[in-house]
């Protein structure tokens, strides 16, 4: 374990070097990462100039589902980017995957120190402003409970879309082709809790409370940090489901990463 | 016996997909998955000793790459049975590939953006080589490489035999007691290869780890090996002394005889005349028959003789005749 991280640690160290190695493209990525967060955000703050409100929340309240989300993929996107089935799918096209397994490290490990997409910071940081300025807005009542849980919620995300990744990544050892199905996936179910879950139809709601139990990772918490009445009556507990949702989703990854692995077919030249 | 590599009836099959052709093409392959198998190793059996040195030969697409893939924990064999230095590979990834040493010639393991001697480094850390040992051993690597003159330069910026160079030397710093090469020499130049050749024998000879390579050049089997394997088409065809291969096909060697004077008639008995003419004779004869200095002295015993040579059997050809006919 301790020699995992040792090597986790200069597999990044590589990474963050290579990437400063190549400073004007990398300030221009961080730059643009920006732009794309800022640009969702003021497209969701115009809406609020029409209608005030969505689904009787405020732009505040809504803005702190999405500085929450915005913070949790965005660190998961920087942690998580060897595995973004696009490049994985890609590394395992070039052989670089060969190389990992001829080396005596463990696969994770190495698969996430292949990539540390430090612009992701852009991202993580104009979450943090959009967090910020939510909690200013609906003059959040804090309470200690609600501090300790906050990083318990991001952990929570980050593990779950994680997980997703890990599952995108270990499909294109069979196939290529469904890297954009497990992307709509992604992209688009975090952009779907990013608004309150209980403006969408029963029938959507639903896949995303008992196939794919989206609903707990961001939507209940926030209910619990803004003190909202839970407007589908489950049990007190569900806002604290997030974390559990999130390691469990991680450890079936996992477990089917390991089936992958098995099946990993190398490439034909 | 120390047989370090035991395989026996390994298989390994690939579903290669089936793409529709045509004017519905793209639809029908939405809807319809067709695959066909292709057996790239197709039930091969061979053991090899702690210390040889051994060629695996075969045509593009014969199961040579698989096969290593296969040695070297990449793939799981469809069936058969397979373990080396004492492993399942594939089972016990990790701890198997800590003592072996691989190299893909068409690839790199060295990080692209990092100067040489820092990728080093890092191997020193992933294969946790203590400092002594993996000192020792690049002072000795260098020399024999001369790998001097690149080691702070970027991977990225390396021509194609210093990478390879290097690579050669990533894979041998943690002292591996067994070394697998694919197409090592590929795409350099004689020079480079000569030097890359050499260095193999050197750790084959001096530290006595067992090397299993393929290539498609002859010369590198030529200087290398003692013994090959031949595989065509996923089955093992030829296994033994490359010696024995050569005497089994178009083992013959070559008298070249350039004589003092003209003589109407050049036959002597042991050997085929294939040509004569411009007072030189070519004699081909076959050393289990007659010895090359028996040969010699029947012809000079009966003509004047101003110059001769021995050609050796190409081992180009009769690999390529082996290939093309499937001989064997
Ligand atoms: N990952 C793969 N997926 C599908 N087919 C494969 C794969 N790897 C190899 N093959 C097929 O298996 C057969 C054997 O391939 P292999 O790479 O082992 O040949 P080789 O002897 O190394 O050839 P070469 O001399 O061209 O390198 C070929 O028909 C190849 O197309
Ligand atoms: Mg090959």
């Amino acid at each position: 374990m301790r020699q995992a991280f040792d090597i986790y640690r200069r597999l990044l160290g590589v990474q963050i070097r290579s990437q400063l190695q190549y400073r004007v493209s990398f300030s221009f990525d961080l730059f643009s990462a920006i732009l794309v967060t800022a640009t969702e955000f003021a497209a969701l703050a115009l809406v609020f100039e029409r209608f005030e409100q969505i689904g009787g929340w405020t732009l505040g309240e809504v803005a702190f589902l999405f500085g929450l989300l915005e913070i949790s993929f965005g660190i998961m996107d920087m942690v998580f980017g060897g595995f973004d089935p696009q490049d994985f799918g890609a590394s395992v096209r070039h052989g670089s995957f060969d190389q990992i397994m001829l080396r005596p490290a463990h696969l994770l490990t190495q698969v996430l120190g292949s990539q540390f997409a430090l612009r992701r910071l852009g991202r993580i940081v104009f979450g943090a402003g959009v967090l910020l300025f939510a909690v200013t807005v609906t003059q959040l009542d804090w309470t200690l409970a609600k501090v300790l849980y906050l990083p318990l919620v991001v952990t929570g995300m980050v593990l779950f879309f994680g997980g997703l990744y890990i599952v995108g990544s270990t499909i294109t050892f069979w196939t290529v082709e469904s890297i954009e199905a497990i992307n709509i996936l992604t992209y688009g179910g975090s952009y779907l809790i990013s608004y309150p879950m209980h403006i969408y139809q029963n029938w959507l709601r639903r896949i995303f409370t008992y196939l794919v139990p989206a609903i707990f990772l961001n939507y209940y918490p926030v209910l619990y940090f803004l003190d909202k009445p839970d407007p589908f009556g489950f049990p007190a507990f569900a806002p604290f489901l997030s974390p559990l949702v999130g390691v469990a989703s991680f450890v079936a990854a996992l477990a089917f990463w390991r089936f992958g692995v098995k099946h990993y077919q190398s490439t034909g030249s | 016996m120390l047989s370090i590599v035991h395989v026996s009836k390994l298989e390994k099959t690939f579903h290669v997909r089936r793409y529709h052709q045509g004017r519905w093409a793209s639809l029908q392959n939405l809807v319809t998955r067709r695959s066909r198998l292709i057996r790239a190793v197709d039930g091969i059996d061979f053991t090899i000793e702690a210390g040889e040195l051994v060629g695996y030969l075969g045509p593009n697409g014969a199961g040579k790459s698989t096969t290593i893939k296969m040695l070297t924990g990449l793939l799981v064999p469809s069936s058969g049975r397979l373990i080396v230095n004492g492993f399942v590979p594939w089972k016990d990834r990790r701890h198997y590939v800590a003592r072996i040493g691989a190299v893909f010639g068409q690839r790199t393991t060295l990080w692209w953006d990092l100067p040489v001697i820092e990728s080093f480094e890092l191997h020193r850390h992933l294969y946790q080589i203590p400092t002594g040992r993996f000192k020792r051993n690049l002072a000795e690597f260098n020399d024999l490489l001369e790998l001097a003159p690149f080691l702070d330069v970027p991977v990225r910026s390396l021509s194609l035999g210093q990478r390879m160079r290097a690579d050669i030397c990533a894979a041998l710093l943690h002292d591996p007691e067994l070394l697998f090469f694919d197409e090592p020499t590929i795409g350099l130049d004689v020079v480079a290869k000569e030097r890359i050749r050499n260095f193999i024998r050197h750790i084959n000879e001096e530290r006595e780890t067992t090397v299993l390579l393929t290539t498609h050049d002859i010369a590198d089997v030529q200087r290398l090996c003692r013994r090959v394997m031949i595989i065509d088409r996923g089955k093992l065809i030829f296994d033994g002394e490359l010696a024995r291969l050569l005497e089994r096909f178009g083992g013959h060697h070559r008298l070249i005889v350039d004589f003092a004077e003209s003589y109407a008639e050049v036959a002597v008995i042991g050997a085929e005349l294939l040509s004569y003419s411009d007072q030189r004779a070519i004699y081909r004869f076959d050393r289990r028959k007659i010895t090359a200095p028996a040969l010699i002295q029947a012809v000079s015993e009966r003509y004047a003789i101003r110059d001769l040579s021995i050609e050796e059997p190409d081992i180009e050809t009769t690999i390529r005749t082996i290939y093309e006919k499937r001989l064997l």
